[in-house]
C-alpha cells in the first residue's frame, strides 16, 4: 500500500497525466481510502488553476511613457544592416 | 504531417505591434520573477529596446514569443545576479534538500474556490501575487514560467539550464509551498 508521503511525491506526474499506469492505479487505490490525500489533491489542483487565472497587469503609466519615448527615438534612427 | 508549401510566410512584426501585444507580458513576467516593480521596469525597458532593434530578423509570432520569453528570463536573471550575487542560490539548494526530506501531509481541509475560468477578484489576485513573491527564487522562477506563463517543462529547463527532473522537482515544491500559503484563505470553515 502506498503511503501519503509517497503519493504526494507523485502528484506532479499524476495531475499532468504522466504517471505510468501501475503507479496511477496505486494512487487511485490510495485515494479511495484516504480523505486527507483527496483533500490535498483537490487543493494542489486549485493552486495550479488559480495561478493560471492571474491576469496580465497593464504597464504602469510612467513606464509606458518612458518606453514610448525610447521607442520613438529608436524609430528615428537608421535601420541596422540585415543579419544574414 | 506534410508541410503545406502554399502557406505564405508570416508578416514581419512591427515595433507598435510588439509594444502593444508584448510589453505588458514582459513586465508581468519580470515583476513576478524579481518580486520588485522597479527592477521589473528596468528589465522591461532593456528587453523591449533590445527586441525592437532586432525585429527585422523575425518572421511570425510563434518563434518571436519563444525568443521573447527567453530574452526576458535571461535579463531578469542577469538583473538579479547583479543585485545579489550568487550566495542565495547555494543557500536555496540546501533548502531544496531539506524540503525534499521533510515535507509530509498535515491536517488538510478542502477549499472553497470558484469555478475555473472565473475572473479573480482583486483581493484574490493580490493574495496569489504575494504568495508568489514569498517563494524562494529557485522555486519562484520555475513556478512563474510553468504555472503562470504556461510554458512546457522542457522549455523551462532549457531557459534556466536545468534538467527536466530538476524543473519538475522544483515546480512540485513550489506548488506545495503555494498551497500551504494559500490554504488558510481558502479552507472551508468547519461546522
Amino acid at each position: 500500500m502506498m503511503t501519503c508521503r509517497e503519493l504526494i511525491q507523485l502528484l506532479i506526474d499524476f495531475v499532468s497525466g504522466e504517471l505510468p499506469p501501475e503507479h496511477q492505479a496505486l494512487v487511485q487505490q490510495h485515494l479511495q481510502t484516504c480523505p486527507p490525500c483527496v483533500a490535498y489533491l483537490q487543493t494542489y489542483q486549485h493552486t495550479i488553476r488559480l495561478a493560471r487565472q492571474l491576469p496580465c497587469q497593464p504597464l504602469p503609466p510612467d513606464l509606458d511613457r518612458r518606453l514610448r519615448a525610447a521607442l520613438a527615438e529608436i524609430k528615428a534612427m537608421p535601420a541596422p544592416p540585415a543579419v544574414t | 504531417m506534410a508541410r503545406n508549401e502554399s502557406v505564405p510566410p508570416e508578416p514581419a512584426l512591427t515595433a507598435e505591434q510588439v509594444y502593444r501585444d508584448y510589453a505588458p507580458r514582459v513586465y508581468n513576467l519580470a515583476r513576478r520573477m524579481l518580486g520588485n516593480n522597479a527592477d521589473a521596469e528596468d528589465v522591461t525597458q532593456d528587453v523591449l529596446l533590445q527586441v525592437v532593434r532586432k525585429l527585422g530578423t523575425f518572421r511570425g509570432e510563434s518563434a518571436f514569443s519563444t525568443w521573447l520569453h527567453r530574452v526576458t528570463v535571461n535579463a531578469a536573471l542577469a538583473h538579479r545576479r547583479k543585485r545579489a550575487g550568487h550566495r542565495e542560490y547555494s543557500m536555496q539548494d540546501n533548502l531544496d534538500q531539506v524540503m525534499a526530506a521533510n515535507h509530509a501531509p498535515g491536517p488538510v481541509r478542502h477549499w472553497t474556490v470558484g469555478p475555473e475560468q472565473q475572473v479573480l477578484d482583486r483581493e484574490t489576485q493580490e493574495l496569489i501575487e504575494n504568495a508568489i513573491a514569498k517563494l524562494p527564487e529557485i522555486y519562484r522562477d520555475v513556478y512563474v514560467l510553468a504555472d503562470v506563463e504556461g510554458l512546457p517543462n522542457a522549455e523551462i529547463g532549457e531557459m534556466l539550464g536545468l534538467s527536466l527532473a530538476a524543473v519538475k522537482s522544483r515546480l512540485h515544491r513550489a506548488r506545495m509551498l503555494m498551497r500551504d500559503e494559500l490554504a488558510p484563505h481558502f479552507e472551508e470553515v468547519s461546522a
